[in-house]
């Protein structure tokens, strides 16, 4: 195995997490420093510059919105991917598939619809929409990773005298554990485009100054929001990559 | 010790193991063989509960297996199977101290525990000790996974078709060391294969099943000899018998006193060897196809024979070099004795 070929695209991976990680701060912290530059490029407009709230408050309160979506998500979806996949369980796998795919193909507006004159406004439909819809690829990735393992590992262990919980802390989910991560992985850079739309309900997100740019008709607003949601999703997806190559462990893996 | 009383599997109405009655005694190596389907596997996988009987007992050391929990049986016995059985996300000494962890060894007896393993498998010089199986050879991986079921130095070591995956003559070198361990270590194996050759080579007692049925155990020169029923003939392949005789038994068997003579003068046996000062031979006097009584052969090596040397092998030398005799050397290469073409039909079975 050629260590050097590997690296290389792997440093220069990290290299660009990082450049990437440093322009998004910048641009959370200095968006506002940047007025003079959107004035000069849309004269016509004005406001050119989004102000109702500064892009940190707004930041953080996207990235909390997706950070506790995607747990409740996470959580929900693991466990049921080791119910099913348990003996016990294994007669409600296509149950537990099936709504977890009605979730993905119910769209966010729709939820949001529902949940709104039930949970009222703001933060709470917001959360119920983005639970329901990235769970379905942390439920399929946890029960395609789980059997990725393959069954000779699983007799061995078995035969080794490993009792059904060792076999599952130790075996199955360290192997399934890089597929796992890759639901994960989509599963929140959906929700941290998705939770845009929880701007219309009154959800404060990055959602807000594109939700307002489009319906005053200010291009600026978008691109302000814009441009920081495509890089939060971006720089999440880099660093669940270095993540999910944590937990490769067949060819060129575990080489560090 | 372990014991099999009616032993049966039934999975509605068909019963893949029907009532197999037989004992395999301390330091055995029991070989189950039979055609795909015959239930082996099945049967061993039964000794360590991965698969319940539904009918007979099964006893361990004299101890009934169901009177234990599942787990705590298993850490007993040593169980090895194809080499992608070992866990792909630890390194070789992880993979060994499976069992002695689960037994929850102090660490320091662990680690020498796992060294004298590498050691002898013959895999400590070679820096494996951290790499992962994925970086192993087939030969390698085999190695470690029979190292892992004799961690926690059972009784009983399980192997189900654990050469199965390898190429032929890494088999051969495995199986020579396997035979070696079981030498050294005195251990009671059962060993599951289809191969009859892999059987003859390795059991002190076969097993030969069919249709869930135990059709014969007896030793392997045994079922060669006395075959139980056309079945065994068919099985073990009515061609090559002879041969396949021959490669269960060691040239020590067949050794007798050689003529000696410490110059070219031909002595009265048909046969006689010409030896150095240390006893070490130098040319065959006669013995040669085809020539006069008188011929001269020198010595080539390659024609030589070693007591542990099969029958098989030294015959083939035998016919292959034109020599009705083969000097039998001992480590120094000093003249212990002979055997001959006509020696081969006289062994007192």
């Amino acid at each position: 195995m050629n260590v050097g070929a590997l690296s290389r695209p792997r440093s220069s991976r990290r290299a660009l997490l990082i450049s990437l990680s440093v322009l998004l701060i910048a641009l959370v912290v200095g968006m506002e420093q940047l007025a003079p530059l959107f004035r000069a490029l849309f004269p016509d407009q004005d406001p050119a510059m989004y102000e109702r709230e500064s892009f940190l408050n707004l930041t953080l309160a996207h990235l909390a919105l997706v950070l506790v979506s995607s747990l409740v998500s996470v959580s929900v979806g693991v466990a049921a991917g080791l119910f099913v996949t348990r003996p016990a369980g294994r007669e409600f796998e296509p149950l537990v598939s099936t709504l977890a795919a009605i979730g993905q193909t119910f769209p966010p507006a729709a939820v949001l619809a529902i949940v709104v004159p039930v949970a009222g406004f703001g933060f709470v439909p917001t959360l119920v929409a983005l639970v329901l819809y990235g769970l379905l690829p942390v439920v399929q990735n946890t029960i395609a990773g789980l059997g990725t393992v393959p069954s000779q590992t699983l007799e061995a262990a078995r035969g080794n005298g490993m009792s059904a919980w060792q076999i599952l802390w130790r075996i199955e989910l360290p192997l399934a554990m890089r597929v796992i991560i890759a639901g994960v992985r989509v599963s929140v850079i959906i929700n941290i485009g998705t939770a845009t739309i929880g701007s219309t309900v009154g959800a404060k997100t990055l959602g807000t100054p594109i939700i307002a740019g489009l319906v005053g008709n200010n291009l600026p607003y978008v691109v302000q929001g814009a441009v920081l949601v495509g890089l939060l999703a971006i720089v999440t997806d880099l660093a669940f990559e270095r993540l999910e190559q944590r937990f490769s462990f067949g060819e060129g893996g575990n080489a560090e | 010790m372990i014991e099999l009383q009616g032993l049966t599997k039934r999975y509605g109405e068909t019963r893949v193991v029907d009532d197999i009655s037989l004992t395999v005694e301390q330091g055995e190596f029991c070989v189950l063989i039979g055609p795909s389907g015959c239930g082996k596997s099945t049967t061993l996988k039964m000794i360590n509960r991965l698969i319940s009987h539904s009918e007979g007992k099964v006893l361990v050391g004299g101890e009934d297996i169901t009177t234990l929990p599942p787990e705590r049986l298993r850490r007993r016995i040593g169980y090895a199977i194809q080499s992608i059985g070992l866990f792909p996300h630890w390194r070789v000494a992880d993979n060994i101290a499976t069992v002695p962890k689960l037994l929850k060894w102090p660490s320091s007896r662990i680690a020498a525990r796992v060294e004298e393993l590498l050691a002898l498998f013959q895999l400590d010089d070679e820096g494996l000790h951290d790499k992962y199986p994925h970086q192993l050879s087939g030969g390698q991986a085999q190695r470690v996974g029979v190292a892992r079921a004799l961690a926690a130095d059972p009784d009983v070591l399980l192997m189900d078709e654990p050469f199965g995956a390898v190429d032929p003559l890494t088999r051969d070198t495995l199986q020579a060391e396997l035979a070696r361990v079981h030498r050294q270590t005195g251990k009671t194996i059962v060993f599951v294969t289809h191969d009859m050759d892999e059987a003859l080579r390795l059991a002190s007692r076969v097993a030969l099943l069919n249709a869930g049925q135990l059709v014969q155990y007896d030793r392997p020169a045994e079922l060669l000899v006395a075959p139980a029923n056309d079945f065994v003939r068919d099985f073990i392949g009515r061609a090559d018998l002879g041969l396949k005789l021959l490669s269960r038994r060691r040239v020590e068997e067949y050794c007798r006193p050689a003529q000696r003579t410490r110059n070219n003068a031909i002595a009265s046996a048909p046969i006689t060897w010409q030896v150095d000062a240390n006893d070490r031979p130098m040319a065959l006097l006669g013995g040669r196809l085809g020539e006069p009584e008188t011929a001269r052969t020198v010595v080539n090596p390659e024609w030589t024979a070693t007591p542990e040397m099969s029958m098989k092998e030294a015959l083939s030398r035998m016919v292959w070099f034109r020599v009705t005799a083969l000097p039998v050397l001992d480590g120094e290469g000093r003249l212990l004795g002979e055997v001959t073409m006509s020696g081969v039909m006289g062994h007192r079975s």
